[in-house]
């Protein structure tokens, strides 16, 4: 730690009774601890502001504008830093953590430990170029490879490797991979996704981007026998709302969901394009034309 | 059929092959076997025509074949009688089929009271040739020839010119009726240049419903720079109301791969896609039966039909959202990424696939592509109207009497399209309203009946039915409740990326919702209002632009109604059931 040069100076209120008296110890230099700690100083505290990154100014100084205003962030926060850093009364540690507090209100014994910065920072003009320099610290944290949460099994592994393969070198071929995929296990397994991430080196957030974009591709398992309720302009027109409250009475769902047994799962689905034989409905891929509340249960019967 | 096709000698071979398919020397039972077909029983009925043969003996074949267009006939049988007529079946089931077949066999009864109509000959509108039926005299007595029937007398099949004729799995039926002749034309007489020339010449526009015009389209990208181009095929059929496009590719595939190899060779692509929605699985398989012959006979890969030039297509199925149908956010999800569309310009003619110049067209501009270079621009150019050339597809459906696919000249009017083709109101009920040519249009009342369907709206003259769509609404529709159930559609394919689109579409809802649920206010239908036109002005995409179209132009045309809703807390049509019905 920096001699504290600046003993001295620390208000000669200290030793006045009546103005305020002794040091506060501030932690975290973000903007809240920054505003905190000139306060606290134009009031007459000696402050210490404890940090533990290598500078203060915290999230706020990543920002472009701040909520609700919509003002620039760095244009309020880079006064409060260049103040903060000049003001005598506030000693700013940086890379340091507090460790231990004892005592009790008015008279606490606060214990900083501060990490080395190794270099002399009376010395620093902040070029940077101690980074590249350095061999042994402050290398660039680069992520480690993303590695998939769980192993698959053999048989989605073949199922897996077959299909990659299949589309190897193929531009574009987030699309049909996940399609597949989402036809052979009637949704999108959290794993193989991590698997895919892993191997083609993207970001899982990228996959779940286009997955979660797409209505038919689903992130839950489904029930056994997806049932969709037509719900198109021509069905509309011919009584389609029955029809699904029919659907939702049997089944005892809402859309979008699987009964408890998990025989079957309710969509609606805009427009089967069987507008002239409205209205219609689909299970499992099997379409069915003219359907009548008469025909609701029968149809549904004929999936078990 | 294994061998290359190389000249218009090999074109010929594959021809007889495929008429003597198409007219076997033996009974041929034909059943309609496209989605629409499947969804009300074809599959029991073609089971039953196979029993019936096997268990009488007789000597004839079952094939299937696409949808000819007369959905609310479904499912249609068609028997092919040697040396005698072609007659169709409507409303066929299992044990009607027994019957008819087993009158045949016993004495060569065809139970013209069963009957639908006969037909006197195809019409190949590739060649301009026709293959007549000769029935014996008196052998369909009393029957109606099926190009007289109300529903088809008006129509002109260009784009459907195949489908429900052909079996759509068979490359030599679609070429026994003239397909790839207009690539054989285009890639082995034609220079790129002369191609586009005639696509313009033509006035051929985009079939999809933003209707531009084809041939400049083709120009633009073959003046851009870059040596990789693509041409994409739109099937994305999102627009409920809608589904020629599943009939084209379930019906004549060929008509589609045609189109965009004689597209490719115009602006120097090398590969193509199709890219379909996932709803539409029949249309798939199709499809890649057709790709899958048309390389066996190398009507695509590498040198195809001997001119050097080559040409692939590969399928890509979308997910379910509506939002691919728009173009730009067609290209992302071909990419393979959320379908978000792209701010324009550039437009894809310039920068469209990967960032490389590319012509995205919809299924039936592909399919009107072929027939204009086999029968001539001028041709094309005589049928419709002055100003929209050509036919177009329309899905007629709802509450009229004969629902299905039509295929007219534009220029026709909305009533011959309802009362003639259609057959008129179902239960012959009065016409309230027509939601005709996409979700976005909203409701018309029958006072515009007498407007000619066209591509643009011309005030007192014309309106437009861009995607085709035509539904019938009788007078147990609500009004309100229909523009509520349009706000919700597009609510759910919203794709969230631009709030106006996003925020606006919850507001909008929200406040059909109350109008409906009777606690709406006069307020609220001037809220309305201010946000549609904020919606017009800010959204990034067409979706968020037309949107609030669906309320606007039906508050508009039905006011009273709306107004009944918010003043009176009743609902006349007695849909909305938080009010009474008065």
């Amino acid at each position: 730690m920096a001699q504290d040069t600046n003993q001295q100076k620390v208000t000669t209120s200290q030793k006045d009774d009546k103005g305020p008296w002794g040091a506060v110890l501030v932690c975290g230099g973000g903007i809240a601890g920054i505003q905190a700690s000139l306060d606290l100083s134009a009031a007459g505290f000696r402050v210490y502001l404890v940090e533990e990154s290598p500078t203060i100014g915290g999230g706020m100084a990543r920002l472009d504008k701040t909520f609700p205003t919509g003002d620039c962030a760095t244009c309020i926060i880079s006064p409060k830093l260049v103040e903060c850093m000049r003001d005598l009364n506030i000693e700013v540690m940086t890379m340091a953590d507090v460790t231990g507090l004892v005592g009790e209100a008015g008279r606490f014994h606060a214990t900083v430990l501060k990490r080395p910065r190794s270099i002399d920072a009376s010395k620093c003009t902040g070029c940077g170029d101690c980074w590249s320099a350095c061999p042994v610290r402050n290398h660039p944290e680069i992520p480690d490879d993303f590695l998939p949460r769980l192993e698959l099994n053999k048989e989605e592994t073949t199922h897996l490797d077959e299909l990659l393969y299949s589309y190897e070198g193929e531009p574009g071929a987030m699309m049909p991979v996940l399609r597949e995929i989402n036809e052979t296990y009637h949704h999108l397994p959290r794993t193989i996704l991590e698997q895919i991430a892993s191997r083609w080196g993207v970001r899982l957030a990228e996959i779940l981007r286009v997955a979660s974009f797409y209505d038919q591709f689903k992130l839950q398992p489904v029930g056994r026998h997806i049932v969709e309720a037509c719900d198109g302009t021509s069905c509309h027109s011919r009584g389609a709302r029955a029809i699904l409250e029919r659907l939702q009475e049997i089944i005892g769902v809402q859309p979008g969901e699987t009964d408890k047994a998990g025989r079957y799962t309710l969509r609606t689905v805009r427009c089967l394009g069987l507008c002239a034989s409205s209205p219609a409905m689909r299970v499992n891929g099997r379409s069915f034309g003219r359907v009548n509340l008469d025909r609701v249960p029968e149809i549904l019967e004929q999936f078990k | 059929m294994n061998q290359h096709i190389h000249t218009a000698e090999d074109l010929k071979g594959v021809e007889a092959a495929g008429l003597t398919t198409l007219y076997p020397n033996r009974l041929k039972i034909v059943v309609g076997s496209a989605s629409c077909g499947i969804a009300v029983g074809a599959g029991a009925v073609e089971a039953a025509a196979i029993a019936a043969i096997k268990e009488l003996g007789l000597d004839a074949e079952v094939t299937r074949t696409g949808c000819i267009g007369f959905c609310s006939q479904e499912p249609l049988l068609d028997l092919v009688v040697p040396n005698g007529p072609r007659i169709s079946y409507g409303n066929m089931t299992p044990e009607k089929t027994r019957s008819l077949l087993s009158a045949y066999a016993s004495g060569k009864d065809l139970r013209l009271d069963m009957a639908l109509a006969w037909f006197a000959g195809e019409e190949y509108i590739l060649t301009g040739e026709s293959h007549p039926y000769s029935p014996p005299e008196n052998a369909v007595a009393g029957l109606p020839e099926w190009s007289s029937l109300a529903f088809y007398r008006s129509q002109k099949k260009v784009i459907l010119r195949n489908c429900g004729s052909i079996n759509p799995l068979s490359i030599s039926e679609a070429i026994a009726r003239g397909s790839y002749r207009g690539a054989m034309t285009a890639l082995t007489g034609m220079t790129p240049e002369k191609v586009i020339e005639e696509m313009t010449k033509s006035g051929l526009r985009g079939r999809g419903g933003a209707a531009f015009p084809t041939g400049l389209k083709w120009k633009f990208a073959s003046q851009a720079s870059g040596e990789t181009k693509y041409v994409v095929c739109n099937a994305d059929e999102g627009e409920p109301g809608s589904y020629m496009d599943r009939t084209v590719l379930e019906g004549d595939p060929h008509a589609v791969l045609e189109g965009m190899l004689i597209g490719a060779f115009a602006i120097g692509a090398r590969e193509g896609f199709i890219y379909v929605r996932s709803e539409y699985p029949l249309a798939i398989d199709t499809l890649q039966n057709a790709i899958n012959d048309a390389e066996k006979a190398g009507l695509l890969g590498d040198d195809i039909l001997s001119s050097g030039w080559s040409f692939r297509v590969k399928i890509r199925v979308g997910a379910g959202a509506y939002i691919c149908g728009e173009e730009t956010a067609l290209l992302e999800s071909i990419e393979g990424h959320a379908g978000e569309p792209r701010s324009r310009p550039p437009f894809p003619v310039t920068e469209g696939l990967w960032g490389k110049p590319t012509v995205v067209n919809n299924v039936k501009t592909w399919a009107s592509v072929a027939p204009i270079l086999t029968r001539g621009a001028g041709w094309y150019a005589a049928m419709g109207t002055e100003r929209t050339k050509g036919t177009t597809v329309f899905s007629l459906e709802g509450a009229v009497k004969n629902a299905g696919l039509v295929e007219v000249p534009f220029g026709i009017s909305l009533r011959e399209m309802i009362y003639e083709i259609g057959g008129g109101v179902i239960g012959d009920r009065p016409l309230k309203a027509l939601q005709a040519g996409g979700a976005a249009r909203g409701c018309i009342p029958p006072s515009m009946l007498d407007l000619a369907i066209d591509m643009e709206d011309r005030p007192g003259e014309s309106v437009m039915i861009g995607t085709g769509g035509i539904i019938a609404l009788d007078d147990s529709a609500c009004m309100a409740d229909m523009a509520r159930f349009l706000v919700g559609f597009f609510l759910d394919e919203s794709c969230g990326k631009c709030v106006p689109c996003r925020e606006g579409l919850r507001q909008l809802s929200g406040i059909m919702d109350r109008i409906c649920g009777g606690s709406g206010s006069e307020a609220d239908l001037v809220l309305l209002e201010r946000l549609a036109g904020t919606m017009k002005a800010a959204a990034v995409c067409g979706l968020g632009g037309m949107a609030p179209g669906a309320v606007l132009a039906t508050l508009q045309n039905f006011r009273p109604e709306f107004e009944k809703h918010i003043h009176d807390k009743s609902c006349p049509a007695g849909v909305c059931r938080c009010l009474a019905k008065k």
